[in-house]
This record gives C-alpha cells, sequence and structure tokens, in this order.
C-alpha cells in the first residue's frame, strides 16, 4: 500500500514539473498578445493592412450575358468551322462605333480550333452564326436584361433578375412592327442635335423586317421622343420609343451588350 | 517567364500607369492628398516617417492591377467551361483566391483603387495548354512582383500584408507548374522582379486592353 502512496506522489510530482517545463516553453513559443519587448526582443507581428476574405467559389449565374466586339471581319457559318456562310460580320456598326455580337456558346471544331456561337445583327431577325475565336476580342459579361411588351408598350430593365426600370413605350405601327426575338443593344449615341430621336438614342441588333431599304440597314433604336403624348401606343416606325426623361434614367441603368427580349 | 510567348503590348497602359505611380510618386506628398482614410487602415498614421505612406498606395495599386489580371483570368477560364480534370479544379480554387484578393485589396484602398481594366486573353482561357501556360507565368510573375515590391512598403501593415499574399501566390505557382509539368520549386532562392520588369512582360502580353468604343456623339439613323 505505501508504494502505491509513494507511486501517486511521484507522479504528482513529476505532472508539476512536467506543466512548468511546458509552461516555460508555452511562455518562449507562444505570441505575446501585446506588443511589449519579450524574451529575445521579439514584438507580436503587426497586424496585416488587409483583411482578406475567405475565397468563396463563383456560382452559376442565370443572369449573366456575355459579349465580345469584332477584332477582325469574319464570315459567320451555320457550324463551328463548317457549314454554310451566313453573313460577314464587320468590326464597325453603321453608326462608328465598334460592332459586337452576343456570345452564346463554343464549340472546338474537327482541328481542335475554338469557335463561338453569336447572336448576329442580320437578317432574318434572330439569326445566330458561328465565329472564329480569334476574330473576336475578349468577353465582357452584365447581368441586365431588358424587356419590352409590345402588347402592353412596356419596357423593363432588371439587373441579376430584379426590376430596376420600368416605362410605357411607344412600338410599331402595324405597317412598320417592331420584330419580336432576342436581340441586344449594340451602341449608344449621344449629343446630337434631333429632338425627334431625343437626348439619348440605344442601337439594338434588331432590324426592320419591312424598311429594309432604310438609311444604314434599318435597325431599330431605343430612344426618346418630341411627340410623349402619343405614348404609349403604337407610334413608330419600329423603334422603341421613350420619354425623354425615362431614357436619361436608362441611360444611366443600361450597358451596352445587354440582351434585349421584344416579345 | 520569357519562354511564354508575350509578343503584344498593352493598349491602355493600365499596368504602366500603375508601375509609375509605384515609383515616382513623391513620398512626402502623402499627408497632403494621398491616402485621407486609407491611412488609418494601412497603419501609416502611426509610423513615424507617416509622409511615406503614398508610395504604398501606389504599390498597393500596382499589386491590386497584378490581382485583377489573374482573378479576371481564372474566372473567365470558369466560365468558359473549356478546360478539364485538374486545371478546371484549380481554376476554380485559384480564382475563388484571387477574387478574395481584389477584394481586400479594394476594401483597404477604398476610393485610392484603381478601376479594373479591360482584358482580353487571347483565348488562353479556352485551351488547357494555353491556360496552364499563362497560369504559371502569371503566378511566377506575381510572386515576383510581391517580392520585388514588399521591401519598398513603409508601413509595416502593408509589408505584413503583401507577405501574406506572398506565400500563397508562391503555392499556387507551384501548383501551376505542377499541372503544366515543369519543376515546381527547382531553385535555392528566387530572384524578385523590379516594377518595371512586371511591366514589360505584362504589356507584351496585351491582355490588358482599351474599352471598346461602343459610345458616339452621332446622329441615329435608327427607324425612328
Amino acid at each position: 500500500m505505501s508504494r502505491v502512496g509513494v507511486g501517486r506522489t511521484g507522479r504528482a510530482l513529476v505532472t508539476l514539473v512536467g506543466a512548468g517545463v511546458l509552461g516555460f516553453a508555452a511562455m518562449l513559443l507562444w505570441p505575446a498578445p501585446e506588443s511589449a519587448p519579450r524574451l529575445g526582443g521579439l514584438r507580436a507581428p503587426p497586424a496585416p493592412a488587409l483583411d482578406v476574405p475567405a475565397p468563396t467559389r463563383l456560382e452559376r449565374d442565370p443572369d449573366l450575358s456575355m459579349w465580345s466586339v469584332v477584332n477582325r471581319a469574319a464570315t459567320a457559318l451555320t457550324g463551328p468551322g463548317a457549314g454554310a456562310a451566313l453573313a460577314r460580320v464587320h468590326t464597325r456598326t453603321p453608326e462608328g462605333t465598334d460592332n459586337l455580337v452576343l456570345v452564346k456558346r463554343r464549340a472546338r471544331d474537327a482541328r481542335g480550333r475554338v469557335w463561338v456561337e453569336a447572336r448576329l445583327p442580320v437578317l432574318p431577325n434572330g439569326t445566330t452564326g458561328w465565329l472564329p475565336r480569334d476574330a473576336l476580342g475578349g468577353y465582357r459579361t452584365v447581368r441586365t436584361h431588358m424587356i419590352v411588351d409590345l402588347r402592353r408598350a412596356t419596357a423593363v430593365l432588371t439587373r441579376g433578375g430584379r426590376r430596376v426600370f420600368r416605362a410605357r413605350v411607344g412600338v410599331g405601327l402595324p405597317q412598320w412592327p417592331t420584330p419580336r426575338g432576342r436581340f441586344y443593344i449594340r451602341n449608344k449615341l449621344v449629343r446630337y442635335r434631333s429632338s425627334f430621336y431625343g437626348p439619348l438614342a440605344f442601337g439594338t441588333s434588331a432590324r426592320s423586317p419591312v424598311l429594309t431599304d432604310w438609311p444604314d440597314g434599318g435597325f431599330v433604336g431605343i430612344h426618346g421622343t418630341d411627340r410623349p403624348d402619343l405614348l404609349p401606343g403604337q407610334v413608330s416606325h419600329g423603334c422603341i420609343r421613350m420619354r425623354n426623361s425615362d431614357i436619361v434614367r436608362l441611360g444611366r441603368l443600361m450597358p451596352v451588350g445587354t440582351p434585349l427580349t421584344i416579345r | 517567364m520569357e519562354e511564354l510567348s508575350f509578343d503584344r503590348l498593352d493598349a491602355d497602359g493600365a499596368l504602366r500607369e500603375a508601375a509609375e505611380r509605384a515609383g515616382v510618386m513623391s513620398r512626402g506628398t502623402f499627408l497632403a492628398s494621398a491616402l485621407g482614410g486609407t491611412a488609418a487602415l494601412l497603419g501609416v498614421a502611426a509610423e513615424p516617417a507617416a509622409g511615406q505612406g503614398a508610395s504604398d498606395v501606389a504599390i498597393l495599386n500596382f499589386a491590386l492591377t497584378l490581382e485583377y489580371l489573374q482573378s479576371s483570368f481564372y474566372t473567365e477560364a470558369e466560365r468558359m467551361g473549356m478546360l478539364r480534370g485538374r486545371a478546371a479544379e484549380a481554376a476554380e480554387v485559384v480564382g475563388a483566391v484571387e477574387r478574395a484578393h481584389v477584394k481586400a485589396f479594394h476594401d483597404v484602398l477604398g476610393s485610392k483603387a484603381d478601376p479594373r481594366p479591360s482584358f482580353d486573353f487571347q483565348g488562353t482561357t479556352e485551351n488547357q495548354n494555353a491556360f496552364l501556360k499563362t497560369a504559371v507565368a502569371f503566378e511566377d510573375l506575381s510572386v515576383e512582383a510581391y517580392k520585388g515590391q514588399a521591401p519598398r512598403l513603409q508601413a509595416k501593415a502593408a509589408l505584413a500584408a503583401a507577405l501574406s499574399i506572398h506565400s500563397v501566390e508562391a503555392r499556387h505557382a507551384a501548383w501551376m507548374r505542377y499541372l503544366f509539368g515543369v519543376e515546381p520549386a527547382g531553385r535555392a532562392f528566387d530572384q524578385p522582379r523590379s516594377k518595371q520588369q512586371v511591366t514589360r512582360v505584362v504589356n507584351s502580353t496585351n491582355f490588358i486592353t482599351s474599352s471598346p468604343s461602343t459610345e458616339r456623339k452621332r446622329m441615329p439613323s435608327y427607324t425612328g
């Protein structure tokens, strides 16, 4: 029994000594909570100026659309690297801005070359075609989407799926209908002298199916008006007209490359 | 990584501008104008030589531009969905980290942060081999750039931040080198690159481009 008692005392002593050694070691190794000099003259490290947040993986974004400028003129084909020629796609728009296309998807041809299927600003409306990747510039993204409802005569802009703009609009008369379909915003014209078009005009990839001999190809625009009294309703040659205050507001909200749905 | 064929020019010189600011901004101008609210975040206000913070801001903006370059590259690669296997996985993980770096720099620089330039990665995000080759070049360059700029930082807090990112970039470099099939760590000592050297390499890629001209003063000819 006495051996057992001595053993307990001995273990307790060893435990105490061990704890002391560990505590001393911890004092040497553990960073001091304050910046006072420690053993060896070392101070606690300064707090970094940056607070780097935890990395977050990219989530699939259903509202994300991608567009690209046309860096060199190319012929759009019906398939990636194959098929019939659909249209010649140029580097500039009739308005003198960089031409752009809305990117749908990518694929490789038999030789491994990358091709891009893009929505094109050509007739018939809604045409998509395949362009060589190296004819296009860098990809750019938008999270906006413009939806024009011809029956209700409304234009709605969403960003990230949430409505950020709504206006009553004028659309094409029955003899000059605004085309339905999926298009995109191609450019933005500003500071011109025309009360007819209002203070600002967006160019779209939509084209009038009837005014084919219109100057510069008969593209449909979204612009202001000098006749707000006619809105809303069927009043135009195919363009989407809105009050000047609305188009100015839209000019601040809608980036070029925004997909446009006319239904 | 001169063996990687970077052969074009930086169109709008975003990186060059940031680098020039990092090298030529007068340190003495800091108290007068440069930092404002950023000073406290950087911890430079408490530094004995507080007038040296302006160069820190310029250096951090130089680093931010490199982080923009990397985060945009990996994000685009992931969105393209053309990579496979370990390269695709690496693009997702490293992209998330680079985006976190961008956010951190934005938070600390506030209104002094340079805007994100426009990029054209010229198809390197859509080709497995080109992606890895470019990723190795970016990560090596980033490590060398941090190494080159860290000793120039005046605020200890900024230095601590740079070092904490530098080691992460070094891990990325080793990872991408391994995936590309080149030795991850063959040297006993790494050399820094000066801002001029880094800028020269990035300029030669032409990955930083000018913004497209999509707005014009011109009378519309739409159908009306």
